[in-house]
């Protein structure tokens, strides 16, 4: 009696548990689930515990994407080694962002075993050269998406491998590869023709020629961002065809008008355009933008000087979907301009950002215009030295969320100039 | 609003409004399938969830009725696990059989909302401990042989802290 009452105790307590055992009561495919939350460091763990642990951890559908930028230290060579050895044909997506120790052997070694890879993240890792881009082109016919963000060491040479053996590229990022040209971007473009987004931030030699090859032989492209390219002129922009979505041209300081026009004419889905230090651009030209652009969304004029309150009557006529707008130094706006900004469309719909920053001739009555913008979010007003705490109080108790960026010198300026402003309104920084 | 009935596997029955029901895709295709009217007093039986666990995907249900439809999987969005909401671990603070309950009956009514946030509750129990701390969590049993333990040590000690 007391053996068989313990014994059914027991096995009570045993199948009890049993019962409620993550192996015993989940199924494969959502145990599988569970894990696929995990990082590379649990799933490494998790394969320790047991032998179905391990086959589960292991399993591919766990080794598909990969991102290492939150990994505990900085990643070397060998974890690379070991990341292609366990993905192998599984990898699809890495991003090794920050990466600096990684070196062109590990990425061999990667390009070798992982041939099905679509998305390839290398924005910093600094070491790299030509190599990495010539194996992968060799091996990763399937690539898609190739970030090479700040990978000083990077050349044409990468360019025309990826060109030569990866004709499937649709995202190309080689920002700050100071060394690439027109010869790299003219491979590129002509051997894949899928491309649907460039970004050359800070590549001084791409100029015209490497522009308009993009224009002639990628008609998907609907990114472009040359920011900083100060060679190129009105003739490569005007090429740009009907996909382009979204352009940066800031700091492209040779523009003129001709431009507005002729992405007016040609660009009418542009949805967003950067145009920061453009400074020969004028109404004009703004006014046969916001005729034909009208899905515009969010623009950057930041030291467009010469445009004056004309240009904010066309755009708030124009462009009805105008949600962040930034006019930093267009030393020549004035209330009127704000005005009719605030009365358009636009104003009560979608308007969130607003950068009046350094417009000196910006006074109260614009603020108190702005106050019809309901869904204005954040407004940039350093240095606009008409505005008054008051106004500023009284905009806030309209929009009780808004916020404003705003720097009231000291009754007694200091002898030395002011705080330093940041080059570029970073919410409009979008590309 | 009109309700339905749902038959739990031990024969209970739960008036429940419509709309709210309709969370779960199973739910809403057998309602469709069978053209059921909504003046119609229908019970649809669920034969594999039992009445406790019913309750508790019920109240989450009507918990999350306003709740704007949940964006399709993204494969190239980060899988993140911190973002349950406080309501929802303070609805997921229960044993381990009743969350994999859940998880069972979240999958089986196909209810998008439910399954993940009890999947991630349970992946938040994995992360961050070694693997005897993960066996504990779990009771699992360590069925390696000591050659193969020191096998899948050396196979994944890439990834620890040197």
């Amino acid at each position: 009696m007391t053996y068989s009452g313990r014994n059914k105790f027991e096995i009570g307590r045993f199948s009890g548990e049993d019962d409620n055992h993550i192996n015993k009561k989940l199924p494969k495919e959502l145990l599988l689930k569970i894990l696929s939350y995990l990082d590379v460091v649990s799933l490494c763990r998790c394969a320790q515990v047991s032998k179905l642990w391990n086959i589960l951890a292991l399993d591919g559908s766990n080794w598909q994407r990969i991102d290492l930028f939150e990994f505990q230290r900085d990643v070397e060579g060998p974890v690379i080694e070991n990341i292609s050895q366990r993905c192998g044909g599984f990898l699809r997506q890495l991003s090794l962002r920050g990466c600096e120790s990684i070196a062109d052997g590990s990425m061999k070694t990667l390009a070798q075993s992982c041939p099905n890879i679509e998305d390839l993240n290398l924005n910093k890792c600094k070491k790299i050269t030509d190599q990495t881009c010539q194996a992968l082109g060799r091996r990763c016919s399937k690539l898609q998406r190739i970030n090479l963000d700040s990978c000083p060491s990077i050349t044409d040479i990468s360019l025309k491998a990826l060109a030569d053996g990866c004709s499937l590229l649709t995202h190309v990022n080689v920002s700050w590869c100071q060394s690439i040209t027109e010869n790299g971007v003219e491979a590129l473009a002509r051997e894949c023709p899928k491309l649907r987004s460039f970004i050359c931030r800070g590549c001084k030699n791409v100029n015209d020629k490497a522009v308009s090859c993009l224009a002639t032989y990628c008609p998907n492209l609907e990114v472009l961002n040359v920011q900083g390219c100060d060679s190129l002129s009105d003739d490569s922009i005007s090429r740009l065809g009907p996909a382009m979505r979204r352009l940066c041209v800031s700091g492209c300081t040779r523009l003129t008008d001709a431009s507005l026009s002729a992405l007016a004419a040609r660009c009418p889905e542009l949805v967003t355009l950067e145009l920061a230090l453009c400074s020969q651009l004028t109404d004009a030209g703004f006014q046969a933008l916001a005729k034909s652009c009208r899905l515009l969304e969010r623009m950057d004029l930041e030291e467009c000087v010469l445009i004056t309150d004309s240009t904010l009557v066309h755009l708030a006529m124009g462009c009805p979907r105008l949600e962040k707008l930034t006019l930093s130094h267009c030393e020549l706006i004035t209330d009127y301009g704000i005005k009719q900004l605030s009365m358009s469309p636009c104003a009560a719909e979608h308007l969130t950002v607003l950068g009046l920053d350094n417009c000196p001739l910006v006074t109260d009555d614009a603020l108190e215009h702005l106050t019809s913008c309901h869904n204005l979010q954040l407004i940039e007003l350093y240095d606009c030295q008409l505005v008054t705490r008051n106004a500023i109080r009284k905009l806030r108790n309209h929009l009780p969320n808004i916020k404003v960026h705003a720097y009231f010198a000291p009754v007694t300026p200091p002898v030395a100039g002011g705080a330093a402003r940041p080059r570029y309104c970073r919410c409009c920084n979008i590309i | 609003m009109p309700n339905i009935k749902l038959q739990s596997s031990d024969n209970e029955v739960f008036a429940v409004d419509i709309e709210i029901a309709k969370c779960s895709v199973t739910i809403k295709t057998m309602l469709e399938d069978l053209g059921v009217d909504d003046e119609e007093e229908e019970v649809v039986p669920l034969p594999n969830v039992n009445s406790a666990i019913l309750k508790k995907v019920i109240q989450w249900a009507t918990y999350h009725k306003d709740d704007p439809p949940l964006p399709e999987d993204d494969e190239n969005k980060e899988k993140r696990t911190d973002d349950i909401s406080s309501w929802d671990a303070d609805f997921l603070k229960v044993d381990q059989g009743t969350l994999f309950e859940l998880i069972l009956a979240a999958n089986y009514l196909d209810i998008k909302g439910l399954l993940d946030v009890t999947c991630k509750t349970v992946a938040n129990m994995i992360k961050g401990k070694t693997p005897d701390e993960i066996r504990k969590t779990f009771n699992i049993k360590n069925d390696f042989t000591a050659a193969e333990e020191d096998q899948v040590r050396k196979e994944n000690e890439w990834c620890e802290e040197k």
